[in-house]
């Protein structure tokens, strides 16, 4: 346990202190004397995003339900804690026992967003762990890491000792499970590792590969250096969401957090098919825990926690296939006590609006669509199954039931965009516009606006844009001055996100090996809370890419052919690369592919458990 | 039906700002199914009001706050049934039905400290009875407040004497912490923070005490009526 006095002379300096207490509601607090195998878990963000993510609350409870092992947690301190810790010579602790993270036997990163990844370093600086998984040895904790970004591991890869690929419920206690054993003898770190690459399904430890490259920088080969550790990893997937673990428990911050309610996981993958979407193709296929387990778990949850709202999260939450039935019997069974549910994605029909009525009967806020390009044509190259009319529909209808301020988000820098599309932004934009002052007059009601948001398009790894060049951060200034300077309304507005952090976070999503020098050495220059604004250091990251001899527009602008070895080829994530070109070929002719709900449509994944459910 | 209680705030949960304390009472009072009454409107929230603020990082014993219910209930039901969904830090420590109308904010005049100081140089420390004693017995203590007026920050020269009810020497914790008491104003109509007073003290009497490394709890709060000073429960 870290020096109580030093700690609270710090945290008597810093903003929101609370950040750094834990004591929560929902809290587990082991005595880590009696307890076999230590897991520090941390989110690389603040407490208050870190918090919001359900992947979080899902581990710490399924590895504290293991009575021999605990699960504690540590997020990035902020940028004033840290200048604290440092000073005071303080390694960084868990929040649950103030233990150092260095005390624990795992250390495990979850990647939800590149732009984290020096806030990685950074922790494993702080915790007193050396930051290059070559130069720890049976002293320091094993550091492992999951979630959607580990699909493309290389970029972290001299980091991380070890990547779980897929989800983690069920192979996190297997290598828990595996270390114990290793725990009983005389452990070894190396020998450990091993035994889990070649007996753990979704494990990959990347010192234990090799990666040659072609004279014009791509890969040429990809070897294993050990006899009998696979060539390809397969992911791990859960198949059967009603008996997995689902948490009946949820950590309850006391400050303000990003998602202050219980989140509900509804079901896992998409059917969509969504060409840029990255985790519509990981997660396939997809699986839907049932109602009744749904409505057993809301129970336990909003008794645990004391929320006053359940968020139905999921990919695409309307498509769910009971969804009328749960929100009935949700409603019902909560009235009185107050809770409310909510919706965070809402698809443009009227039928999501409907339920939206029935479940914001108060407060009518903002609405959100997301239309994502601003013609037929390139909604039709990203297979974004929404029309025109739709949009129509879901805004007059929604206008009709008293809303008025509506939020539409766009991607610029798709496939095959022409200025036309782009200047489409403003005209969606404009006709939200008009369907609300085209209104008789007294069917306007409230403070009308629209704000229409873009964001810099990142093709990601395992979708069927992953071989499109990203637009250079010119090309996206130009085509945000091309909306900008069509906007001329004043209820009208028009948001959109930084190039040249989309530049970034393409050169890291679509890194290979040679990315992680890149990710070092700008650490060491400063870099971290990439993600957020005021500390982007962007000067620093161009200076980084010349210091450590990499070129940005290899990794974000070039458009790859469907011959080369991609960094992230050694992977399985279910859809196979075959239906990725095909994806893409047809895109680029503007071809539709339906949602494979209505049929399948082939992409190779195993045993898809759809047939069962929906066929 | 008003309940008005006592409560504590203590340890790590000292670092709870005023907003994160009304927040966790708003979720147990739903949690622990106590009566509370709720506001109308479209956002409903339950009636209660906490008495004059802590600041971040003072621990307390005894916090005061008036609840609003929509039923009956004993005041010691009232009682257990919040302590089960209470954090172990913050607890109910008594409760009554008050009939009086007046808020705790209006009521509350004084709040009484204990102040643990440190001062590394020995010999200071055995001169901190009298440097004390020499600090009361001035007639005026100017310092600087920060107030706001409209937008702007400004500072004020106040003299803080009429701000002090007294100040105590109790002596030294096992760590070599030199432990004070003070009687400070406290509410709307006059406020002294207890590290003003210490800031003040060490300004006035070179003390070698490292502010920094000052920690406070708030023992209680009182009233005053009239000259009558009492506890508000």
């Amino acid at each position: 346990m870290i020096n109580r006095y030093k700690l609270d002379s710090i945290l008597m300096k810093v903003e929101k202190p609370a950040r750094y207490i834990g004591m929560e509601q929902n809290v587990i607090i082991k005595d880590l004397e009696k307890t076999k195998v230590k897991f520090a878990f941390s989110f690389p963000d603040v407490y208050e995003v870190g918090m919001s993510h359900l992947g979080m609350h899902i581990l710490y409870n399924l590895i504290n339900n293991v009575e021999e092992y605990a699960c504690e947690r540590v997020f990035a301190p902020w940028v004033d804690m840290e200048d604290e810790i440092r000073n005071a010579d303080l390694p960084l602790f868990t929040l649950e026992n103030k233990e150092e993270v260095r005390n624990f036997d795992f250390l495990g990163f979850t990647l939800q967003y590149e732009m984290s990844y020096t806030n990685i370093i950074n922790i494993l600086d702080l915790s007193k762990i050396p930051v290059f998984s070559a130069d720890r040895d049976e002293h320091h904790p094993l550091v492992i890491a999951g979630g959607p970004c580990a699909y493309n591991p290389e970029p972290l890869w001299e980091f991380i000792d070890l990547f779980v690929i897929g989800e983690g419920e069920e192979v996190t206690l297997e290598l828990m499970d595996l270390y114990s054993k290793h725990k009983d003898g005389s452990y070894s770190r190396e020998q450990f590792l091993i035994d889990a690459a070649m007996n753990i399904q979704g494990v990959y430890v990347p010192r234990f590969y090799d990666v040659s490259y072609n004279e014009d920088s791509t890969i040429e080969n990809r070897k294993p250096l050990i006899d009998g550790i696979p060539e390809v990893i397969e992911k791990r997937m859960i198949r059967n969401l009603d008996t997995m673990f689902s948490p009946e428990k949820m950590l309850v911050p006391y400050m303000e957090t990003i998602h202050d309610r219980i989140s509900m996981e509804l079901f896992r993958g998409c059917t969509h098919g969504c060409r840029f979407c990255q985790a519509g193709m990981i997660y396939r296929p997809i699986r839907e825990k049932s109602v009744d387990r749904l409505l057993e778990l809301a129970e336990k949850l909003v008794e645990s926690t004391g929320y006053e709202n359940i968020s139905l999260s999921s990919l695409s939450s309307c498509d769910y296939s009971q969804l009328h039935l749960l929100i009935s019997s949700l409603m019902d069974r909560f009235e009185d006590k107050k809770v409310g549910i909510s919706l965070p994605s809402l698809r443009l029909d009227s039928v999501s609006i409907d339920i939206l009525k029935e479940i914001e009967k108060v407060r009518k806020t903002g609405l959100t669509f997301a239309p994502e390009a601003g013609s037929q044509r390139l909604r039709d190259v990203i297979n974004k199954g929404v029309d025109e009319e739709d949009l129509v529909n879901a805004v007059s209808y929604a206008f009709k039931e008293g809303w008025s301020k509506i939020k539409l988000y766009f991607m610029i820098g798709l496939p095959t965009e022409t200025d036309d599309d782009v200047v489409g932004i403003k005209r969606l934009a404009y006709l939200v516009k008009d369907l609300f002052f085209n209104r008789p007059k007294e069917e306007k009601i409230g403070n009308f606006s629209v704000t229409a948001s873009a964001s810099c398009f990142v093709p990601k790894p395992f979708t069927p844009f992953q071989w499109h060049g990203q637009d250079t951060i010119e090309e996206f200034n130009r085509k945000i001055r091309l909306v900008r300077g069509e906007i001329k309304d004043n209820k009208v507005s028009f948001n959109y996100h930084d190039p040249r952090v989309s530049y970034l976070e393409a050169i890291v999503a679509r890194g290979d090996r040679k990315v992680s020098q890149l990710l070092y050495r700008a650490w060491k220059n400063g870099c971290k809370f990439d993600g957020w604004s005021e500390h982007f250091k962007y000067d620093t990251y161009l200076n980084t890419l010349k210091e450590v001899g990499l070129d940005g527009t290899f990794y974000a602008n070039r458009a790859r052919n469907f011959e080369e070895n991609l960094p992230w080829d050694f992977i399985n994530p279910g859809p196979n690369k075959q239906y990725l070109i095909n994806e893409y070929t047809k895109a680029l002719k503007g071809e539709t592919t339906r949602d494979c709900r209505l049929g399948c449509t082939g992409c190779g994944i195993k045993d898809c458990a759809m047939w069962g459910v929906f066929n | 039906m008003i309940i008005r209680v006592r409560f504590t705030k203590l340890g790590y949960l000292k670092y709870l700002s005023h907003l994160d304390l009304v927040r966790l009472f708003t979720r147990s009072f739903s949690r622990s199914n106590v009566p509370v009454k709720y506001s109308e409107g479209f956002n409903p929230h339950p009636r209660f009001s906490i008495g004059n603020p802590l600041s971040l990082g003072i621990e307390s014993q005894s916090e005061y706050m008036d609840v609003e219910m929509s039923e009956e209930i004993a005041p010691n039901e009232f009682m257990i049934m919040m302590n089960r969904v209470l954090p172990k830090d913050i607890q109910i420590i008594h409760a009554d039905i008050i009939d009086d109308k007046e808020s705790l904010s209006s009521i509350i005049k004084w709040s009484h400290y204990e102040i643990y100081l440190w001062i590394e140089d020995t010999k200071k420390r055995q001169e901190i009875k009298e440097n004390l004693d020499r600090f009361t017995s001035l007639d005026q203590v100017m310092i600087k407040k920060k107030k706001k007026k409209g937008k702007r920050k400004i500072h004020v020269d106040v003299d803080i004497v009429p701000l002090i009810g007294n100040v105590t020497f109790k002596g030294e914790d096992q760590d070599g912490y030199v432990i004070i008491t003070a009687l400070l104003r406290s509410g709307e109509s006059g406020n002294l923070k207890p590290i003003e007073l210490v800031t003040a003290l060490e300004d006035k009497t070179n003390s070698g005490i490292n502010l920094e490394m000052t920690r406070i709890k708030r023992l209680d709060a009182f009233a005053e009526t009239e000259g009558n000073i009492y506890r508000p429960l």
